[in-house]
């Protein structure tokens, strides 16, 4: 693990989207140049990453492979992920990381029983490794994401060539643009109502994206008894769990530590998940 | 003694501020841990957003530095963070800063109304603007006598190494009518990035924690352990139930922990279990049996210095 921020040097950049790109950056060097122990990441850790004189945020890994080229996927949304979109190759950002826990992937052999992962927007970026890693397993998925609208559609190239036989990958738009006309959680429930009359078995649920969407797609698999984990998002600032910034209530479960990836059994505690959350004051408001 | 520092006694190992201590559910983990009390974040009179990050890092194994700049919610808005430690039974010890005599007794105040157990009195917060408070024997007398005069509950006040003689400034806090001191805050340090060629922390500089200020920290309890006749809560890098034992030793009669406890909600449970078995293995009844026993031998030491 880095634990104090290393500057690395940007080897690609990928616009996915108007508003969403791709860095990637190779970590060779602050492990050689520091003697860093590595460890693998798991698909849903992630970095802080340090943009100098601007700010430090938490960003998914939404990529990384054996030659440690890691990546980030950055949506546009304020001051320091503005300015990391206007960053060039060759420019320097600063990480530490990964933290946090990782998707569980539950295994199983029979052909029938499927794992199927829900992205809302930008909420697809730690769930891109994730696919990887279920098809590496051969375990049959099926993919949704869901956008406001068809511009705002990223890595559907990739998933298109990347999910062929054994996976299914579905698009929802709100403005209906492009493919399923609605939110990501009504496809989701159209499409596990036909997959229960087919005889299949959901065996896992696994999601990030907006809280709002991963509380509802909770809900509907507390119902049918569906193992659900969600990617959640709090205000951080440390990480790697001493600030307290990212606490859920009333378990004190930390979102960057025993997070941000969170079954069902600890969500079923957070009386906080879907409905609050802190500024970086500390200060509890209402999502 | 108060109930309060029967507490203490009985358990006398404290969250110290700031970590884990923004919410009461982290802090009641820690406590069901075994902690005897918990210090909160520290609060001020209003919302204060704090620096930017990087403002936490992990600099060597164990070694911190922090410029998290005093985020705070207000205590308006932390005031129901205090009744729901209270509804959990949470012996509870608020953490105050203001920026002026006025608005420390303020919020203190509230806390104490709130239902505070204690108020800790931060005056030494290395990269703010009430550092210079425990710079000043003056100031720090003047600040520690005007909140007192307002509590019922005991005034702790927790003091800075960043000083030429952190004996002066306690002698006066006593004076000032303080029940118990916190020695120390944190250490003020800075890091720099040489790719980059700048410091790493937004603020620039902050505050260092963790195993590497746990030396420092004990001889500032040993110094004040000879001058002043409140109890010392001895803080600073306390990892293991050995470096707890050092305090108690160096004349703390509790200790505070705060860094070590990143690691998971057992690392309070861990650290407690082998100093007990300290005592256990070394005969002693309890704690207070051993507070100050460093001091029995004969050292060239200067008590000031
Ligand atoms: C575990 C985790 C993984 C994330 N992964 C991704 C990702 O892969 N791709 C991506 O585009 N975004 C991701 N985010 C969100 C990203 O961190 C925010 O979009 C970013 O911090 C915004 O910063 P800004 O300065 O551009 O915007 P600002 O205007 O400063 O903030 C906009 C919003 O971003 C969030 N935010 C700001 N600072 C922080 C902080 N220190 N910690 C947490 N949230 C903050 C807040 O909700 C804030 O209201 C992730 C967040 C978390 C917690
Ligand atoms: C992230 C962090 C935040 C802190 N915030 C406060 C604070 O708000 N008020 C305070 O009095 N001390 C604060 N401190 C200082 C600690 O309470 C403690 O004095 C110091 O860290 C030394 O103890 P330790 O080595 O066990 O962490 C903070 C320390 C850290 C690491
Ligand atoms: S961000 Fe500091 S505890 Fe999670």
């Amino acid at each position: 693990m880095i634990k104090k921020p290393r500057m690395v040097q940007i080897s690609e950049i990928v616009q996915e989207s108007k508003d969403v790109k791709t860095f990637t950056f190779n970590i060779n060097s602050i492990l050689n140049n520091y003697s860093i122990q590595y460890q693998d990441p798991t698909p849903g850790e992630f970095l802080m990453v340090w943009v100098p004189g601007i700010d430090e945020i938490p960003m998914s890994l939404s990529g990384f492979n054996n030659n440690k080229d890691w990546s980030i996927t950055v949506k546009k949304v304020g001051e320091c992920t503005e300015t990391l979109f206007n960053l060039e190759k060759s420019d320097l950002i600063g990480i530490r990381g990964p933290f946090g826990n990782g998707f569980q992937i539950l295994e199983f052999n029979s052909n029938n029983q499927l794992n199927i992962v829900v992205g809302g927007g930008i909420g697809m970026a730690p769930l891109i490794p994730l696919i990887s890693e279920l098809i590496k397993l051969k375990i049959k998925i099926i993919v949704i994401e869901g956008v406001k609208s068809k511009e705002e559609i990223i890595f559907k190239k990739y998933l298109e060539n990347y999910l062929i036989e054994n996976e299914t990958f579905y698009i929802s738009t709100d403005d209906g643009s492009y493919g399923y006309k609605g939110f990501a959680t009504d496809l989701f429930n159209s499409i596990i109502k036909k997959e229960i009359e087919k005889g299949n078995k959901i065996n896992q649920v696994n999601s990030c994206g907006p809280e709002q969407m991963m509380y509802e797609l909770f809900h509907i698999c507390e119902k049918l008894n569906i193992t659900f984990q969600g990617s959640l998002e709090r205000m951080m600032r440390c990480g790697f769990g001493m600030c307290g910034l990212c606490v859920l209530d009333p378990s004190g479960i930390r979102v960057c530590r025993e997070g941000p990836v969170l079954d069902s059994k600890i969500l079923r505690t957070c009386t906080d998940f879907g409905k609050y959350n802190r500024d970086f004051s500390g200060k509890k408001n209402t999502i | 003694m108060s109930e309060f520092f029967k507490k203490i006694a009985e358990k006398p190992f404290i969250l110290a501020s700031g970590i884990l201590g923004v919410s009461y559910s982290s802090m009641k983990r820690i406590f069901e841990g075994g902690a005897g009390a918990v210090v909160t974040k520290s609060i001020g009179p209003i919302l204060r957003e704090g620096y930017k990050n990087p403002s936490i890092i992990e600099i060597l194994p164990g070694t911190f530095i922090n410029s998290v700049g005093l985020a705070n919610p207000g205590i308006d808005n932390f005031i129901s963070e205090i009744k729901e430690l209270k509804r959990n039974n949470i012996t509870t010890i608020v953490s105050v800063f203001g920026d002026s005599i006025e608005t420390y007794t303020q919020v203190a105040v509230k806390a104490q109304d709130a239902g505070a157990d204690a108020i800790e009195l931060n005056i030494s917060c290395p990269h703010a603007e009430i550092s210079i408070i425990c710079q000043n024997k003056q100031l720090t007398y003047d600040y520690v006598a005007a909140v007192k005069k307002e509590l019922k509950i005991p005034l702790i006040v927790k003091l800075s190494p960043n000083v030429t003689d952190i004996g002066e400034i306690a002698l006066s806090a006593e004076k000032a009518g303080a029940d118990a001191i916190t020695a120390i805050n944190t250490v003020n340090a800075m890091v720099i990035d040489i790719e980059t060629q700048r410091p790493i922390l937004s603020h620039g500089s902050g505050g260092l924690s963790g195993k590497a200020i746990h030396p420092i920290a004990v001889k500032k309890v040993f110094n004040l352990y000879k001058i002043v006749r409140i109890p010392i809560f001895g803080c600073g890098g306390v990892f293991t139930g050995e470096d707890a034992i050092e305090f108690f030793l160096a004349g703390a009669s509790a200790v505070q922990i705060g860094s070590a406890l990143y690691q998971d909600y057992n690392a309070i449970t861990t650290i407690i279990n082998i100093a007990k078995k300290y005592l256990e293995v070394h005969n002693y009844k309890s704690f207070s049996d051993i507070v100050g026993n460093a001091h029995g031998f004969e050292t060239q030491e200067v008590p000031d210095f």
